[in-house]
This record gives structure tokens, C-alpha cells and sequence, in this order.
């Protein structure tokens, strides 16, 4: 029987070349979403699972209730670490770690390589040796018991190990941080998995710390929360007790009254790391976009198996009056789909797994997976595929099997059609709906991208080259000015406490004439002479500052917006206030975007710095003709006056598209576009599988009405004449839909919306509507009348 | 064997009501031959089908061997099918995807028959119908008369009693039909009760009964090998 049965389905598949073709190619294309995305949902529920103590392991976080815009803090006071934590009986161990100090550059430091060069890398950490026992991490060289634990060492990861000493053996050489600290490497470890949230590069002994930082007592501190506490509790041990026993414990901090420490898992370090849900949710909407698509294709199935019936109704008629059962007739039927959909399944993971390179660029992300390497996924979707199977194949097998032998020989099954059709009509309008809707939405997203990347920042981001540079000794600004401007390429150079993109100092100020309580928001730039003209930044009133006028060191330049803010009519010499000393207003600048283009410019307020460079500082050089060629003209002279400090310029425009939200909404555009095709696939394939069983169900009337004289071109618009309402029905949900995504897209600055990005979505849909249909008139149009209308 | 009493059908439109069969009396005795005649829309086809259990009458008493197969389970009713009874249609309705060799097979699978013995019976039959060459062809790959030599081993593949014919010559021509209509005598020399349904007079001939049908009511039942022609006039 078995044997009869799997002979039948594949003669079936010979037979119905391109039925089998589409509802494979449809099946396909559902499941592999499906995975690809069951992959991605479980990549991420996956981070850190490698550690063996993953439920063990929490970090100590601080809620505040006062601050804003969320009330949750990763980091946390080092005090935790020795007045705090040690002191519970739950917690086994015990890790204090921090980010090293990077500025605008992240958290990394310098390496000076064997060749002499810097090498900037980021993701380094000071950290106590008790991470070992926390962690899992694999040391290839060095003593998991002792590596961390003298002043001095650094643990390195084994890629930085092979840049820093390309020859081996890293152990106990010694490598100088920052051009001046020496530090001893105590251990080599393997490079962090891809899904660990903690991926340090390097690791700097927490007792370096005092040493190098200065801060003796930076243990007895509770108030500076840049600390990254993490604690390894013991077996069986309850968090929510623990939290109950610290809670308190800033009760008498001044300023911090309203801030209490909490346990955070790491099972929600990755997915909810300042305990908001964004990641869940972002996870919950793919989630249900994969079931979606996949429910798409369900529906199709069914739809075109239906279709397709009509031709297989004969065959069906004669097993039935040969001795077939319904059931066995039901269960062949069920079979044959549970069979194409474990085929379909089988191919859509080998098309999963080619796609992951458009994945990870869709996502913006880097993940190395391989499908075959996970049995638990490859279980769960095999399960999936089969209740899928099931689901789509019972009610075909449920109506097939129920045909009636008499009239299904005689031909009539579909004679008189009820208006069951309708719902099919519903759900391929549905199909239209969604994926007219995705065609638009990444459309206005496409703009969007465009737009935000040509807008007019109002200053000139061309040719300019800058780097941060913390030197050890002072150095006149005025020194290095004119040693750079000997060269006839370098145009301009000035410093600066922050530049555009990169940076902010906030404050608050108030104002002359502003009312008693209020006070406003600023961010505030630290600049030297040098800064307006290099940036080309234009003045709406009043002057740049200016070494003619020495009460400048007691002006400020303010922007447009600022102005708007504080009501002046007449800027100039007014008074602002910032931490109760005045300041003159000598100009207003025109407003520009210090911040990325989705941010409202801020109110803006320059102060003039005193032309000396120390701590930390960004260097902007203007330069004309090639950059490589100014890049090494100015690292050499830069090389020469600051010889004890390291430095890398960067390219100015390339931090403008490193800004966070262009990568982000890169990513989500091609998310929208990726859906969009998909969508359009499948409900093109719903709509195929609808025409088809219009036409087949009509062939006699086509039949008749060719007879009659009927023109190809009635029969097509007749056929017409029913998508056009589906169609209607589309436009009438996906536009209003794509309009409300634009309404509430996020970002200060968005272009106006315009009609033609609806025209487009809505005629791409019709010209593939119209398409499909052709290709069924077309047939119905080359075939013999006298063969549909023929009694058998 | 076959015992049909008072057998109506008819369809109700909104006005009326539409006999297709009206008080249908007929008895037919195991090994008899019966031709049922008639124009078209008599209810031949309908009378059939009643009979093999396709169709249900709306009104009447239809029993075989003295038990009511009226209100029958679904299963009860593939039971008849797989044992009882063998079709036979016009268009030989033979399964496309299927070989010659399968579609004599299948009614044997249904029937649950073991593959060895399957085997003996459908090569048996071959060779009865001198088809063993033809039997890993596809019905389309057939003439007209061979699909429906096919189809009648088929229909008695399972050792059926009752052998049910629905035009079997309509689509034939007429030395093929003769060759179909020969077979059939020789079945039913060796036993088994036909009844076929068919336009063609001289094929009726080979009945050793003639049921003529008009507007759903038996006008004529004439048993024995009565001249065709002295019937009509």
C-alpha cells in the first residue's frame, strides 16, 4: 500500500510539472524565511549559553529612579564590589571589571606593534582574575589562577596575540599601552564566541587600575557608576532573595537616595541589557513576520491544491468506484502534502543556509551559523514542516476525498461553484494587502536613507581629517598650527572639546530675561579660534571669536536655535548664565547638525578654550587635493610634536556613516525590502493559484463564449475585472499603513511624503497581477474550445 | 440476486418536481445478461448507478440477495464495490498516471490482497487478454479497445459477481466493440451477471435480456433471444 501510494504521488508530480514547480517554489521560499529567521530568533536566545555557569551568572545593575530616558544602568559603583557583594552569603565569586577609557573613539586603547605603529583596538577591560572562574574562557597560554592577578599583566585575546606578536610565544613579553604604560602579557585566551555579550580583546589586571588611574580609592566609591560589576551566585541560590538583602544599600549616598542595585541574569544581558524590552520585541515582530510568511504559504498550498483537484477529480471518481475508501483517498491526499512539505523543507534549509550572507547584511549582523550543526533546531523545524503538512493537507484531503464519483466522472464538479470562492478572494486580497503594504514602507524608507544621508548638515564635512589626542605634556595650539599651514595642502586646522557626530558635554544655562526657574539644556562645545572658519560654519549675527577682542574668553557664540530659545531680538552682548558665571553672546551661529540628521539640533553654545592643548582633545585638519597624501603629511608632523603620545586620524565622512542610525536604518530598509519580495512571491503565487481555479472552474464558459465569437481580450478582462477589486481592497489597507509607519517613523528630520512612492508600489503590484493573468488568458486563449467542450 | 420495487428519482426545482426514474420494478437473477436501452435522458445511466451503489434512489426498495442496501454505511458500500461488483465505462476512465499492469492492480490493493498473489492474478489476466506486451504502457500509449480491455480486467480483477456497464462500446469502433461485446458473452457464459447500458441495438442483441427505458419508466422488458427488429415495429 505504501509502495502504491508513493508511486502515485510521484507519477502525480511527473504529471503536474508545474503545479508541483509553483507549490514547491512557494512552499520554499515560506519555509526558508521561516528557518532563516527561527535562526536568527534563536541565535539570539542563545548568547552566552556556553558559559557553564549560565545561571549562575548575573551582573550587578543600578536602577535609578530619577533619571531619564530609562531608569535602568547597566554599570554600577565599584564599592559593590568590596562593601557590598563580598558580603552576601549567596554570592560565590566576585568580578569588577571597566571598560577601558576610550573617548570618542569606544572604550580601546593604543598598542604600539612591533613595527613601531599604533594600533588602536577597542573592547578592552580592566579586570579582576576572578573572571576565569566565572566565564568559560579557554586560555592558550598562561594560568587561569594567577593571570590577572599582579599589577601590571594583560591578558590578550589570541587575535590581538597575533597582531601584536605575529611570531608566537606572547607569554611574559611585554607590550606598551598609550605609548607609555608597559604592561606584561600574563595569559593568551581564545577569542570570545561571536555570541557572547562580553567580548573583550584585551584584559588589563584590575590592580593596574589604581596605578595607572591614579584613584587609590576608587573601591571606597559609590558614586561613580561606570563599573561593571558581575557575581557568580551559588547553586540553588535565589536572586530575588539577594536583591532583597541589597536593595537598600544607597539609602544614605547624597544625590543617590533614589538609586537601588539589582541582580540581572545573563541569560538577559544580550536580549534586554538595560532591562527594557526592545530586543524581545524586535524579536516578537520577526518572530511573527517568519509565522506569517509561512502561514502565507500554508494558505496557498491549500488554495492551489484545491485548483489543481479538479484536474485529479477523475482519477479520485475511479478509485472511489474500484473499491477506495474516503479515508484512504484522505490519507493519500494527506500523505502527498505532508510529503511535499518535508521536500519543500529539506530544500528550503539548503536554501537557508546559501542565504546567510544576505541575512547578515539585511541585519547588519555577523552571524557564522550552521543549520546542519544544530539538532535542536533542525528538530523543531522538521516538527514544524510536519504540522504544517497536516494542517495544509487536511482540508484539501477532506474535500477531495468527499467528491461524489458520479458527477466527478461526468465533469461536473465545479459546475456550480457556491460562493465558498469568496474566502479564497479574502485571503489572496489579504496576501496583496501585506505586501503592497512592505512594497511602500520600504520605499519611504529607501527615501528616507537617501535623504538623511544628501541632507544638508550645515556645515562643510568634506576634506576634513580629525583625531583625538590626550598628550601628557601641554602644548601650545598656535605651535602646531603653524607648523601644519607650512604645507600649502592642509587649509585649516582647529581643536575643539567635541566635533559634530562626535561627542557632547551637556549643561544646563540660564538666560537674560529669562524667567526665574527657567533654565534650559544645552550642548556645549570647548572651541579655539580656529573652529568656525575650518568648519564652515556661517554666522547669522555678530563674529567669530577673535584674538582682537581679549573679553572673548568670557563670550560664547550660540546658534539659531539657541536664539529662538532665550526670545532675543537682539543677540548681541546678551547675557547667559552656566554654573553661575555670565557669558556675553559675541555671535550666532546658523543653526548645523552637531548630532546625527534623526536628532532636533540642540541648543548649541560655543566657549572659547585658551588656544592650549591638554587632556583630551579633537584635532579637525581641513585639507585640499588627495587625503592619503594629507593623512601622512599631518601624521608626521603630528608625529613629531607630540612623539610620546598616540594618535590616528580619521576621515570625517566615514564617521558620519559610522553614525549608529544609518547602519540601523540601512538594516531596516532592506529588512522592509527583503519582506516586501517575499510577500510579493508568495501572494503572487496566491494569486496564480486563485486565477487557476477560476479558469479551470470557467473552462466550459470559455469554452462556450469562444464558441460564441467571444475575443481573447473579454475573456481578459472578465478575469481582470475580479483582481481589480482585490486589488482595490489592498490599496485601500496598504497605503493608509505605509502613511501611518511614516507618521510615526522616529527622527527630527524626514522628507515630506510623496505620492509617487505609492503610485510605484501600487503599479509594480498591478503590473504582476496583470501579469499572472496573462499567462493564464494566454493559455486558455491558445487552446482548442472543442477540448473543453467535449463531454468527457 | 438484484431486487429493485417502486424506485423513483427526482430532483426538486423551486415548481416542480423532476422524475428522472418513476416506480422502477425489475429483478435480475444471478447469470443473466440484461441490456437496458433507451434515448438519451431515459435514466439509463441513473438506473446504474443506483444499482452499483453510486447513486441513491429517492424513493423504492432496492435489496441484494434479499438485503437492503438502501441507507448503507460508506463502509459497507466500499465493501460492495471492492467484492461484489465491477464498472465498466465509456470512457474506460483508467487511471493516466498509471501503468496497464497498475491500474489492473489497484483494485486488488484495496481489496488487501497479498503482492504475491496480486501478481498471479494480474498476470493471469494479461495473458487471458493476450496484453502481457502492453503491460508497463500507459492507457494513452493504448487503441480505444485495448484501454477498455484494460478497463474490464479491471472491473473483474477482483472476482466480482456483478459486472456493471456503462456504454462500454460508445467510444469504440464497431470491430472493437465487437471484440469488448464478446468478452463480456464469454464472462457471462462463465457465470458472472452483466448488466450493461447501451445505444447501440445490435450490441444489446448480446443480452439475453432487453430492458427498453423511456422517460424513466420501463416500457418494455422482453427476455430470451428475441429478434431485435419484431420488437420495434
Amino acid at each position: 500500500m505504501i509502495k502504491h501510494f508513493l508511486t502515485n504521488i510521484l507519477r502525480n508530480v511527473r504529471h503536474n510539472k508545474v503545479f508541483t514547480f509553483i507549490n514547491l517554489t512557494n512552499l520554499v521560499v515560506g519555509f526558508a524565511v521561516f528557518i532563516l529567521f527561527s535562526v536568527v530568533v534563536n541565535y539570539e536566545l542563545d548568547y552566552d549559553k556556553f558559559n557553564t555557569n549560565y545561571d549562575q551568572i548575573y551582573r550587578v545593575q543600578t536602577r535609578q529612579e530619577d533619571s531619564y530616558p530609562t531608569n535602568f544602568c547597566t554599570y554600577s559603583p565599584a564599592a559593590f564590589r568590596y562593601h557590598l557583594m563580598a558580603d552576601v552569603p549567596e554570592v560565590e565569586q566576585v568580578l569588577l571589571m571597566r571598560e577601558v577609557s576610550g573617548g570618542a573613539k569606544g572604550s580601546g586603547q593604543f598598542f604600539t606593534l612591533p613595527d613601531g605603529s599604533q594600533l588602536y583596538e577597542l573592547n578592552g577591560y580592566w579586570s579582576e582574575n576572578s573572571i576565569f572562574d566565572i566565564f568559560t574562557i579557554t586560555l592558550k597560554e598562561g594560568n587561569k589562577s594567577n593571570a590577572l592577578t599582579e599589577p601590571g599583566t594583560i591578558a590578550i585575546s589570541e587575535t590581538l596575540s597575533k597582531k601584536l606578536f605575529p611570531e608566537g610565544n606572547a607569554l611574559g613579553k611585554q607590550v606598551t599601552v598609550g605609548k607609555r604604560f608597559p604592561v606584561t602579557v600574563s595569559a593568551v585566551y581564545a577569542d570570545f564566541p561571536q555570541n557572547s555579550n562580553l567580548k573583550a580583546t584585551y584584559l588589563v589586571s584590575m590592580a593596574t587600575y589604581p596605578v595607572l588611574s591614579g584613584e587609590q580609592a576608587y573601591g571606597e566609591n559609590w558614586t561613580n557608576i561606570s563599573f561593571d560589576n558581575y557575581i557568580l551566585l551559588k547553586k540553588g541560590a535565589d536572586p530575588k532573595l539577594v536583591d532583597a538583602k541589597i536593595k537598600d544599600v544607597f539609602k544614605n549616598v547624597k544625590n543617590f537616595e533614589k538609586s537601588s542595585p539589582y541582580l540581572h541574569p545573563l541569560s538577559k544581558l544580550h536580549i534586554s541589557p538595560n532591562s527594557q524590552p526592545d530586543v524581545i520585541v524586535g524579536l516578537g515582530i520577526i518572530s511573527l513576520a517568519a509565522i506569517l510568511v509561512l502561514v502565507l504559504a500554508s494558505v496557498n498550498y491549500v488554495n492551489l491544491s484545491l485548483a489543481n483537484s479538479t484536474q485529479r477529480s477523475k482519477e479520485i471518481g475511479i478509485k472511489k468506484v474500484i473499491g477506495s475508501s474516503k479515508k484512504l483517498i484522505a490519507s493519500q491526499f494527506l500523505s502527498e502534502t505532508i510529503l511535499h512539505t518535508l521536500a519543500a523543507t529539506i530544500l528550503a534549509l539548503f536554501v537557508a543556509q546559501a542565504s546567510f550572507p544576505l541575512l547578515n547584511r539585511i541585519l547588519n549582523r555577523n552571524i557564522d551559523f550552521s543549520i546542519w550543526g544544530n539538532g535542536q533546531l533542525l528538530i523543531f523545524i522538521l516538527l514544524v514542516s510536519l504540522l504544517v503538512g497536516v494542517l495544509s493537507g487536511l482540508y484539501p484531503a477532506l474535500v477531495i476525498s468527499a467528491y461524489n464519483p458520479v458527477k466527478v466522472l461526468k465533469g461536473k464538479i465545479f459546475s456550480n461553484g457556491g460562493n465558498s470562492f469568496s474566502i479564497k478572494k479574502v485571503l489572496v486580497a489579504a496576501q496583496f494587502s501585506i505586501s503592497l503594504f512592505m512594497l511602500i514602507v520600504s520605499f519611504i524608507l529607501f527615501n528616507h536613507v537617501n535623504f538623511i544621508l544628501n541632507k544638508d548638515l550645515g556645515f562643510d564635512n568634506k576634506n576634513i581629517l580629525y583625531t583625538e589626542i590626550n598628550p601628557r605634556d601641554k602644548m601650545k595650539f598656535e605651535t602646531v598650527k603653524t607648523r601644519m599651514l607650512q604645507h600649502p595642502e592642509i587649509a585649516g586646522i582647529s581643536f575643539s572639546s567635541t566635533i559634530p557626530f562626535i561627542g557632547n558635554i551637556g549643561g544646563y544655562v540660564t538666560w537674560q530675561g529669562a524667567a526665574p526657574d527657567e533654565k534650559e539644556m544645552i550642548s556645549r562645545n570647548y572651541v579655539n579660534y580656529d573652529f568656525i572658519p575650518t568648519y564652515n560654519l556661517k554666522m547669522a549675527y555678530g563674529r567669530n571669536f577673535s584674538k582682537e577682542y581679549p573679553a572673548d574668553n568670557k563670550g560664547c557664540i550660540i546658534n539659531e536655535t539657541a536664539l529662538k530659545v532665550f526670545g532675543w531680538s537682539d543677540p548681541i552682548g546678551k547675557q547667559i548664565y552656566l554654573e553661575g558665571k555670565p557669558f556675553s553672546v559675541v555671535g550666532v551661529v546658523k543653526d548645523f547638525h552637531p548630532f546625527s540628521v534623526h536628532n532636533p539640533i540642540p541648543t548649541y553654545i560655543m566657549f572659547l578654550n585658551n588656544n592650549v592643548i591638554s587632556g583630551s582633545t579633537l584635532l579637525s585638519v581641513r585639507f585640499t587635493g588627495d587625503e592619503q597624501k594629507a593623512r601622512s603629511l599631518i601624521t608626521g608632523e603630528l608625529v613629531t610634536i607630540f612623539p610620546n603620545d598616540p594618535f590616528e586620524f580619521k576621515d570625517f565622512s566615514v564617521a558620519f556613516y559610522l553614525d549608529d542610525a544609518i547602519p540601523f536604518w540601512q538594516s531596516m530598509k532592506r529588512m522592509f525590502m527583503f519582506f516586501a519580495v517575499v510577500t510579493l512571491v508568495i501572494s503572487t503565487i496566491g494569486l496564480f493559484g486563485l486565477i487557476l481555479f477560476t479558469v479551470k472552474r470557467r473552462t466550459k464558459e470559455i469554452g462556450v463564449r469562444k464558441v460564441l465569437g467571444s475575443s481573447v481580450g473579454s475573456i481578459y478582462w472578465q478575469l481582470s475585472t475580479e483582481v481589480i477589486g482585490m486589488l482595490g481592497f489592498a490599496i485601500l489597507v496598504g497605503c493608509p499603513g505605509a502613511a501611518y509607519i511614516y507618521k510615526t517613523m522616529p527622527g527630527a528630520y524626514k522628507e515630506p511624503l510623496t505620492a509617487s512612492v505609492f503610485i510605484i508600489g501600487i503599479v509594480l503590484i498591478a503590473i504582476i497581477a496583470q501579469l499572472t493573468i496573462s499567462f493564464h488568458v494566454l493559455k486558455v486563449a491558445v487552446s482548442n474550445p472543442v477540448e473543453a467542450l467535449r463531454y468527457e | 440476486m438484484i431486487y429493485l420495487n417502486n424506485i423513483d428519482k427526482y430532483y426538486d426545482s423551486k415548481f416542480q418536481r423532476t422524475f428522472v426514474l418513476k416506480a422502477i420494478k425489475l429483478e435480475v437473477k444471478e447469470g443473466e445478461f440484461v441490456s437496458i436501452m433507451g434515448p438519451s435522458g431515459s435514466g439509463k445511466s441513473t438506473l446504474l448507478n443506483i444499482i452499483g451503489l453510486l447513486d441513491a434512489p429517492s424513493a423504492g426498495e432496492y435489496s441484494l440477495y434479499d438485503k437492503s442496501v438502501l441507507d448503507l454505511k460508506e463502509k459497507a458500500k466500499v465493501d460492495y464495490h471492492r467484492n461484489f461488483m465491477g464498472f465498466i465505462f465509456q470512457a474506460y476512465h483508467l487511471i493516466e498516471e498509471m501503468t496497464v499492469y497498475e491500474n489492473i492492480e489497484t483494485p486488488l490493493i484495496y481489496k488487501g490482497v497479498k503482492s504475491k498473489d496480486r501478481q498471479a492474478m494480474v498476470a493471469d489476466l494479461l495473458d487471458r487478454f493476450n496484453m502481457v506486451a502492453k503491460k508497463d504502457l500507459f492507457p494513452q500509449q493504448l487503441s480505444g479497445g485495448q484501454q477498455q480491455l484494460v478497463g474490464i480486467a479491471r472491473a473483474i480483477i477482483g472476482k466480482p459477481k456483478l459486472l456493471l456497464a456503462d456504454e462500454p462500446t460508445g467510444n469504440l469502433h464497431s470491430l472493437q466493440g465487437e471484440m469488448i461485446m464478446e468478452t463480456l458473452k464469454t464472462l457471462n457464459d462463465e457465470g458472472m451477471t452483466i448488466i450493461q447500458v447501451t445505444h447501440n441495438e445490435k450490441f444489446a442483441e448480446y443480452g439475453k435480456r432487453i430492458i427498453r427505458l423511456e422517460d424513466g419508466i420501463i416500457r418494455k422488458d422482453i427476455a430470451g433471444n428475441t429478434k431485435f427488429a419484431s420488437i420495434v415495429k
